[in-house]
């Protein structure tokens, strides 16, 4: 069986200095499943989903991405850090799309959308070119590919983001908190570039407050909080019925 | 709507509509003493630098377009732009290794900014001048071989040479510290948006850090660049005829002092004023360019697929 696009954990720890922000976390992400974590902040969500694209690395525990340890190689007695273009090209498997979009100023929409494929893959411009407008298109971005970061809204910087990061033709999608920094009226347009991802069978991992969307789309959902899953499952049961004290706690607080 | 307003109002004083008389500033005191101080004190130092003979205004005349006055002043536009050149590029290559993470490179870069910046420009031009004490001959071959040719330090470190060395190595350390200053300017998101894209460190410094560092490093070289215009007169002490040195060479046969120091002080504020409209320029257009558009915003008109 094929191991693109899963994501494989088992008691990953993660300490920043003397605080440990993820405790002994397990994960298991099948091909084409979406998989939402809630929780409030500071329970080490973000941490969580920065391992699995070796923006944080993990200090103990297991973490297979596609079906490689990721960021590091493992032999008999220790995991060594690969060099960083080993790194970059697992990388270009994960995308990553953040809470404060990190678009390149300096750069258009379509450059943006470009500058995987042509600076990391050395695709052809022309090529990458065409293919940016393609997925911008299909981002509800059609003809905005020649303005500036700075020219877009909030929730267009963030679908031009979404863009970029499929530009790189991904297995697995990370959202870390897309919609938390746009305003109310622009979410809905993110998070049905999301919906319209999931739909097509991408995997993804992501971090939200937007329960609706967790319940509409999410296969699984977890909830943590300060570094340890609290509870896991099947999105709607979660979200409906939840078990834990804490994941109702924090559930009434937000719903 | 303001006529129907104002012709309702009954407060209509003085024969003015009370709506259109003009608003005046303040003026306090204070703001007359200012004028009328500044103004005395204008008078007396024109009427004094006109009517004292000492000044030899005819003689400032005489000299200002002297040829080895204007070769001086070529000889310092020389050394300037080519120790910023030669400055910022070592200086680039500076800043980037203080940013290493492998720590000797990171130390080593910091060990040249606290010694370079930690002593006097002077003092670093009048060392390299006679570096030749420390190091009479200089080698380039294989180490630890026989193999190289060795040539006289004396015949290489010219007076002219020590200034452009000395200025450009002082001025790396300076630029190092401005463009060091630009990249952490750069997000941490950009830089993370980089990674996740699997950029390569080079990769990443190019397209993402420097673009973005400019806005701020541009205005600053500017001001460095106006800066090292005045500081290479430092290097008449070397016997350059730089701007500085040529009129020294003139007084020193004519006993001119003050008229030819005038010259000189005048070429370099002339220079300096010229310099400081394309700086003021670049602060502009680089202030703006951080908080709204960036600066190739003019070219959205075109058509699309004809980003680089």
């Amino acid at each position: 069986m094929s191991t693109d696009g899963t994501i494989h954990a088992r008691g990953i720890r993660k300490s920043f200095g003397h605080k440990t922000v993820l405790q002994n976390i397990d994960l298991d992400v099948a091909s084409g499943e979406v998989c939402c974590i809630i929780g409030p902040s500071g329970s080490g969500k973000s941490t969580l989903l920065r391992c699995i694209n070796g923006l944080e690395t993990v200090d103990l525990g297991v973490l297979k991405v596609n079906g490689e340890t990721f960021g590091y190689q493992e032999t008999e007695t220790a995991y060594h850090a690969l060099s960083r273009k080993k790194l970059a090209q697992q990388r270009t498997r994960v995308g990553m799309v953040f809470q404060q979009f990190n678009l390149f100023p300096n750069m258009t929409a379509q450059e943006n959308v470009m500058s995987g494929p042509v600076l990391v893959k050395g695709e052809d411009k022309k090529k990458a070119a065409a293919r940016a407008d393609e997925l911008l298109a299909s981002v509800g971005l059609d003809g905005h590919g020649f303005k500036y970061p700075a020219q877009l809204s909030g929730g267009q910087q963030q679908r031009v983001a979404i863009a970029r990061s499929l530009a790189m033709d991904p297995e697995i999608m990370l959202f870390d908190e897309p919609t938390s920094a746009l305003d109310p009226e622009k979410v809905g347009e993110v998070l049905a570039v999301m919906k319209d991802l999931a739909k097509k069978g991408m995997t993804m991992v992501v971090v939200t407050h937007e329960m609706g969307f967790a319940r509409e789309v999410s296969d699984s959902l977890l909830f943590m909080d300060e570094g340890y899953v609290i509870e896991r499952g099947d999105a709607r049961e979660v979200l409906g019925n939840p078990k834990e004290a804490r994941t109702r706690a924090f559930l009434e607080k937000v719903l | 709507m303001v006529t129907a307003i104002s012709k309702g109002s009954e407060a209509t004083m003085g024969g003015i509509d009370s709506a259109l008389k003009p608003r005046l500033r303040l003026r306090t005191p204070t703001e007359y003493a200012g004028w009328v101080l500044s103004i005395l004190v204008g008078l007396g130092i024109l009427a004094s630098v006109l009517t004292n003979p000492n000044f030899k205004w005819g003689i400032v005349g005489k000299y200002f377009f002297a040829e080895s006055i204007l070769r001086g002043l070529m000889l310092t536009v020389f050394l300037t732009v080519a120790s910023m050149a030669l400055g910022t590029l070592l200086g680039l290559a500076l800043a980037v290794m203080r940013a290493s993470h492998v720590k000797p490179v990171s130390i080593a870069a910091g060990l040249y900014l606290t010694l370079f910046r930690g002593t006097p420009v002077l003092v670093q031009l009048i060392f390299w001048f006679n570096i030749s004490a420390l190091y009479p001959d200089l080698r380039i071959g294989i180490p630890f071989t026989d193999i190289g040719t060795a040539v006289d330090t004396n015949a290489i470190m010219g007076p002219i040479t020590a200034a452009l060395v000395g200025l450009t190595l002082n001025q790396a350390a300076y630029m190092a510290e401005i463009i060091r200053g630009g990249f952490s300017a750069v997000g941490k998101g950009q830089i993370e948006a980089a990674d996740s894209l699997g950029m390569s460190a080079g990769m990443r410094m190019r397209k993402v850090i420097i673009p973005q560092a400019m806005p701020s490093i541009i205005p600053a070289t500017g001001n460095q660049f106006i800066g090292m215009f005045k500081e290479t007169s430092l290097v008449s002490v070397l016997g350059v005829a730089e701007l500085l040195q040529s009129a020294q060479l003139i007084y020193a046969r004519t006993y001119e002092t003050i008229p030819l120091l005038i010259v000189a002080s005048l070429w370099y504020l002339v220079m300096t004023l010229l310099l400081s409209y394309p700086q003021s320029q670049l602060e502009k257009r680089y202030a703006r360019a951080t908080s709204t558009l960036p600066r190739k915003a003019k070219r959205v008109a075109q058509p699309e697929g004809a980003a680089r």
